[in-house]
C-alpha cells in the first residue's frame, strides 16, 4: 500500500465536508467544493439575517443558524503488556549483534577463571602429573568448579515460574481486557444511534457548562459495569468525526450534522474484569466491527505501528 | 610577687609583650584607674592581623582540585593482555552474509522510520482538524482544549516486559552495597 492513498482518501474525505462520501476525489477539486460550499454558507447567513454570535448558556456557539450538536468521546487504549514476538528479520540481526558484540569484547573474569580451571583439569588428567609441583594456593581450590557455579545458578533460575506468553484461549474472548497482551487494544461499546445499536468508541452528548474532555470523561463512566482507571492525555481532541443529518431531520428539528470530539486515554492501573457491552479490539480486528467511513477518521490518531 | 588583675574585655593570653607591659605593681590606688594602653599596640595587632589574612587569601587562591569522572579513566583490568580474544578468521560466505544482513536491517529500519514520520504527521493533521472544527463551533471549548493540562504531567507507565506479571507476587528485596565514590570540593 503506497503511502499517498490514505493521505488522498482522508483528505478528500475532510474537505468535501460530508463524512458519508467513500470514492477518493481528487484533493484539488474537492477543495474549491469545499470553498465554495463555504461561500454559499456565509451568503446564506447573510440573506437570512442570522449572523452573529448567539449566547448558549454559559459557552458561546457560533453557527447559530446551522447547529451542530457536539459529541465527546473516550479512545481508550490498553497499552502493550508484552514484548511482540522478533520478526525473523529481527531475530537474525539481534543474534548478529550478539556475535559480533561477544568477538570484540575482552574476557570477564567467570571466563577467565573457566579457562583456569580447564588448564588445571588438564594438567591434572596428563600423563606425567605430579601433585607436589602443583602450586600450594591452586591445591585447596578444586572444591568448587566454576562449571558446577553456572550449572546451580541455572537450576536456580529454572526454579522460578513465569507467566506463559503465549494464551490461545484468552486471546479468543473478546471482553477480556487481559487478552493479546502484545499488542495494543481498543475500548468499544454499543450504542445507539438512531434506529440502530452500532459499535463504536463511548460517546455521549455534550452538556452546557462543561468542557468536550469531561464530556468523554463521562462517557467513558456511563458505559455500564466497566470499573476503569484512566489518564487522560491532555485537553485537547486527537480526531473528530462529522456527519450530516437527512434533510428529513434537518428540516425537522433544524438540525444540521453531528460533530463528535476524540480525546486519548491510556489504561493506567490494574486490568478491568469483563463488562457487559464493552469490547478490546486489537487493530486488525476493528474494520469488523466499525463502520468504514467512521474507521477511517480513527485510524489516523490510533498510531499503532 | 605581684598579682595581675585582668579586666573582662582583655585578653587574658600570656603574650610576650604582656611580661614587658604588665610588669606593673597593681595595688590598689592602680586598680581603681582604669588601663592606660599604647596607642602603637592595637594598631601593631591590627597590621599583624591583616598580613596574616592576606597570606591565608593568598594560600586559598589555588584552584580546587578537578573531580575526576570515572567513565574516561580506564581500569588497569580491561588493559590486562591476558583478556583478549584470538581474532576470528571468518570464511567468506560469513561476512558476506553479515553484510549482506545489515544492509536489509538498515532498509527496514528506515521503512519503519518513514511509516512512523508519517502516521505521526496523519495524527496531528486529524488534530489540527479537530481544532479548527471546534474553532468554528465554539470559542470558549476552543480556548479550554488549548489549555496545557497540569495534571497529564508527571507521566509514568510501565513498558513492556517478556512475560506477563504474575498475580499477587511478592518480589524479595534485593541487598546492595553501594560503593559509588562523592568527591566534595
Amino acid at each position: 500500500m503506497t503511502p499517498l492513498f490514505p493521505l488522498l482518501n482522508s483528505s478528500a474525505a475532510r474537505t468535501c465536508g460530508r463524512g458519508k462520501m467513500s470514492a477518493p476525489v481528487v484533493k484539488m477539486a474537492g477543495r474549491c467544493f469545499y470553498q465554495l460550499y463555504k461561500l454559499s454558507n456565509s451568503a446564506g447567513r447573510l440573506a437570512s439575517g442570522k449572523t452573529g454570535i448567539r449566547q448558549f448558556s454559559g459557552a458561546v456557539v457560533k453557527n447559530a443558524a446551522e447547529p451542530w450538536r457536539l459529541l465527546g468521546a473516550a479512545c481508550v487504549q490498553r497499552l502493550a503488556v508484552i514484548s511482540a514476538d522478533q520478526r525473523p528479520l529481527e531475530a537474525k540481526f539481534s543474534e548478529l549483534m550478539n556475535q559480533m558484540e561477544l568477538e570484540r569484547s575482552l574476557m570477564s573474569d567467570h571466563e577467565l577463571r573457566l579457562l583456569d580451571d580447564k588448564e588445571r583439569l588438564r594438567r591434572r588428567q596428563a600423563v606425567d602429573y605430579d601433585s607436589d609441583e602443583e602450586e600450594e594456593a591452586d591445591r585447596d581450590q578444586d572444591i568448587v568448579l566454576t562449571q558446577d557455579l553456572e550449572d546451580a545458578w541455572e537450576q536456580r533460575l529454572k526454579g522460578f515460574a513465569t507467566q506463559p506468553r503465549a494464551r490461545g484461549v484468552v486471546d479468543a474472548r473478546l471482553e477480556r481486557a487481559d487478552r493479546c497482551l502484545a499488542e495494543p487494544l481498543l475500548l468499544l461499546t454499543q450504542q445507539e444511534v438512531g434506529p440502530e445499536r452500532l459499535w463504536m468508541l463511548p460517546q455521549t452528548p455534550w452538556e452546557a457548562g462543561e468542557t468536550l474532555k469531561t464530556t468523554a470523561q463521562r462517557a467513558l463512566s456511563a458505559t455500564p459495569g466497566l470499573d476503569l482507571q484512566t489518564v487522560f492525555l491532555g485537553n485537547a481532541p486527537c480526531g473528530l468525526y462529522k456527519y450530516r443529518m437527512p434533510r428529513s431531520v434537518r428540516d425537522r428539528e433544524g438540525l444540521t450534522g453531528v460533530k463528535v470530539f476524540f480525546f486519548k486515554a491510556v489504561v493506567s492501573g490494574p486490568l478491568p474484569p469483563p463488562a457487559p457491552s464493552s469490547l478490546w479490539v486489537r487493530q486488525s480486528e476493528l474494520k469488523d466491527y466499525l463502520k468504514p467511513s467512521y474507521l477511517e477518521k480513527i485510524r489516523p490518531f490510533l498510531l499503532n505501528l | 610577687q605581684y598579682t595581675i588583675f585582668v579586666e573582662e574585655h582583655c585578653l587574658t593570653r600570656q603574650s610576650p609583650w604582656s611580661n614587658t607591659v604588665l610588669t606593673l605593681h597593681t595595688s590598689a590606688p592602680l586598680r581603681a584607674e582604669p588601663k592606660k594602653k599604647k596607642k602603637v599596640d592595637p594598631k601593631r595587632e591590627h597590621v599583624a592581623r591583616e598580613r596574616l589574612k592576606k597570606r591565608l587569601k593568598k594560600l586559598e587562591k589555588v584552584p580546587p582540585e578537578l573531580i575526576p569522572i570515572e567513565d574516561f579513566i580506564t581500569p588497569t583490568k580491561c588493559l590486562d593482555e591476558a583478556r583478549g580474544r584470538s581474532e576470528p578468521r571468518l570464511p567468506f560466505e560469513e561476512s558476506e552474509r553479515r553484510a549482506l544482513l545489515l544492509k536489509e536491517w538498515s532498509r527496514f529500519k528506515h521503512a519503519q522510520h518513514t511509516a512512523e514520520m508519517e502516521a505521526i504527521n496523519l495524527a496531528l493533521d486529524a488534530q489540527r482538524e479537530a481544532l479548527e472544527e471546534l474553532k468554528i463551533e465554539s470559542e470558549e471549548l476552543y480556548k479550554a482544549a488549548i489549555k496545557p493540562d497540569p495534571l497529564v504531567f508527571p507521566f509514568s507507565h510501565e513498558g513492556p516486559c517478556y512475560t506477563p506479571p504474575k498475580p499477587k507476587y511478592d518480589a524479595p528485596d534485593g541487598k546492595y552495597h553501594d560503593i559509588t565514590k562523592v568527591y566534595t570540593q
